[in-house]
């Protein structure tokens, strides 16, 4: 059986202590994913090895094991990409259904909501180890780097969104789209009705017809 | 090296008589076994953790991690770590069981009570762990007590096995899990010469050095030989009365976690 016992274990121990490491830089984000772990929570990894955690408080710890819960508060199931799009705040990945949920799905919003308010203060770490102003120097550095990438990916994603829609007219626009959608919606609405009617009379005719003629 | 193995005749008399008992490779009588393994423990309490970590190259840790995530334990429940040692798995089992629960952390040799009592009170855990010298063939403690009974790397040391396993049980509350962490037969054929040539030679070695005693690394290496190994184990359970018994092969063998419910 792969992975045995000893590296489960090895995994486990490694997640929650970079877990706990994360949530020591970030006390309020800490009490609010302690809040949401109130019961355990199971997530499965399901590709590409199947692999099954379970989070759940001991105290100001969260704690990782491999084993399942008797009673789960909230099962989580899919693959990676989307519990990481989880955990970057994606709310798509419960209702598109990149991610199985069972249980308290409330809960499972409170735990992403809690998960993408984690803000630890990754700084402070760095200065105990580096000295204030090298942390601070690289911290500046760092921030600079990953508000740059943002904006150029999100000016990425507009530009091929217009050059696709506007300038090769490969696809229709957003807003045309979604109107076409809406008809279609409409469309099909009043047809149900329209069927609905036509059974109803279909079903009323034959007790029109009188008993003795 | 080859492969160590107890003497043939030793073997012989230790089928032959029932007084009679192994330490180690050697038999002795069974009323002698307790006091000798006795002073291996007192010989090298102080070293204890050190050691662990130096012999098993820090894996112990995994081991016991791997049994407190099986053992299921949750707050309130009662649980008795016995041949608790050092305290390695008191305090987690005190983590898990919180304020309204209790673990009770036993052993038979007083030292290694004093070694754990002193590390876990230095860390700061008090208050839901009771500390209590004992026997594990006659535990001091009520029938059906505990949700949860541990015993890691304790049961090779015990005179009498089958007589700890049916108090254990006995102890256990219904629907209560008995772990076994201890030392077993290494499934791979290679693994198990390059682990007895370890055995036999580096940890005799590093007694020596660290802890100023190789004759108490012999008999570790030794009492590992002479355990049941995981499938005699496990029977063994079965007969003092649990059910649902299995067994985790853990880094190959060398160590093996055996579970059992009480019916």
């Amino acid at each position: 059986m792969f992975p045995g016992p000893t590296l489960l274990a090895a995994v486990t121990a490694i997640i929650e202590g970079a877990l706990n490491q994360a949530l020591e830089l970030d006390p309020a984000g800490r009490q609010a994913l302690l809040t949401a772990l109130n019961a355990p929570v199971r997530v499965t990894i399901t590709a590409p090895l199947p692999l099954a955690y379970t989070l759940h408080t001991t105290g100001r710890r969260v704690q990782v094991s491999s084993q399942p819960p008797e009673t789960p508060g909230l099962e989580i199931q899919g693959k990676p990409i989307a519990l990481a799009a989880l955990a970057l705040g994606d709310d798509r990945v419960f209702s598109d259904g990149w991610l199985q949920v069972e249980g308290d799905t409330a809960l499972a919003h409170q735990l992403q909501r809690a998960v993408n308010q984690l803000n630890p203060d990754w700084e402070a770490a760095m200065a105990r180890h580096i000295g204030d102003v090298p942390a601070h120097f690289l911290g500046q550095r760092v921030r600079g780097a990953v508000k740059w990438s943002r904006n150029a990916f999100q000016a990425l994603n507009a530009n091929i969104e217009e050059y696709v829609h506007e300038e090769s007219r490969a696809l229709p626009g957003r807003r045309e789209l979604e109107a076409t959608f809406a008809d279609i919606d409409e469309l099909n609405l009043r047809t149900e009705r329209l069927a609905a009617r036509i059974d109803q009379i279909g079903n009323r005719a034959p007790t029109d017809e009188p008993e003795n003629p | 090296m080859s492969e160590q193995q107890p003497p043939a005749n030793q073997a012989q008399n230790s089928q032959g008589q029932d007084d009679v008992t192994h330490f180690g490779f050697r038999d002795v009588p069974k009323s002698q076994k307790a006091s000798q393994v006795a002073d291996v423990f007192h010989s090298v309490a102080g070293k204890y953790d050190l050691m662990n970590d130096l012999m098993s190259m820090g894996i112990h840790r995994l081991w016991k991690r791997f049994t407190i995530e099986l053992s299921g334990v949750r707050p309130g429940h009662q649980v008795l770590d016995i041949a608790g040692g050092t305290g390695d798995l008191t305090m987690k089992f005190s983590d898990l069981v919180g304020p309204s629960g209790k673990v009770v952390l036993a052993d038979i040799n007083a030292s290694m009570l004093k070694v754990g009592r002193g590390r876990l009170v230095d860390r700061g855990y008090a208050g839901n762990i009771e500390y209590v010298q004992a026997d594990a063939e006659h535990l001091p403690f009520p029938d059906n007590s505990f949700n949860a009974v541990s015993i890691a790397f304790g049961l090779r040391n015990v005179t009498d096995k089958d007589q700890a396993l049916r108090d254990m049980t006995r102890a256990l509350k219904p629907g209560g899990k008995l772990m076994i962490l201890e030392f077993s037969k290494p499934t791979n054929p290679l693994l198990s010469k390059a682990y007895d040539t370890y055995s036999f030679t580096a940890l005799p070695l590093m007694g020596q050095l660290i802890a100023g005693d190789s004759e108490s690394y012999k008999y570790l290496a030794e009492s590992i030989r002479m355990h049941p190994d995981q499938d005699t184990l496990k029977g063994m359970m079965e007969s003092a009365g649990l059910v649902g018994c299995k067994y985790y092969n853990m880094t190959g063998g060398i160590v093996a976690l055996h579970v059992g419910i009480k019916p």
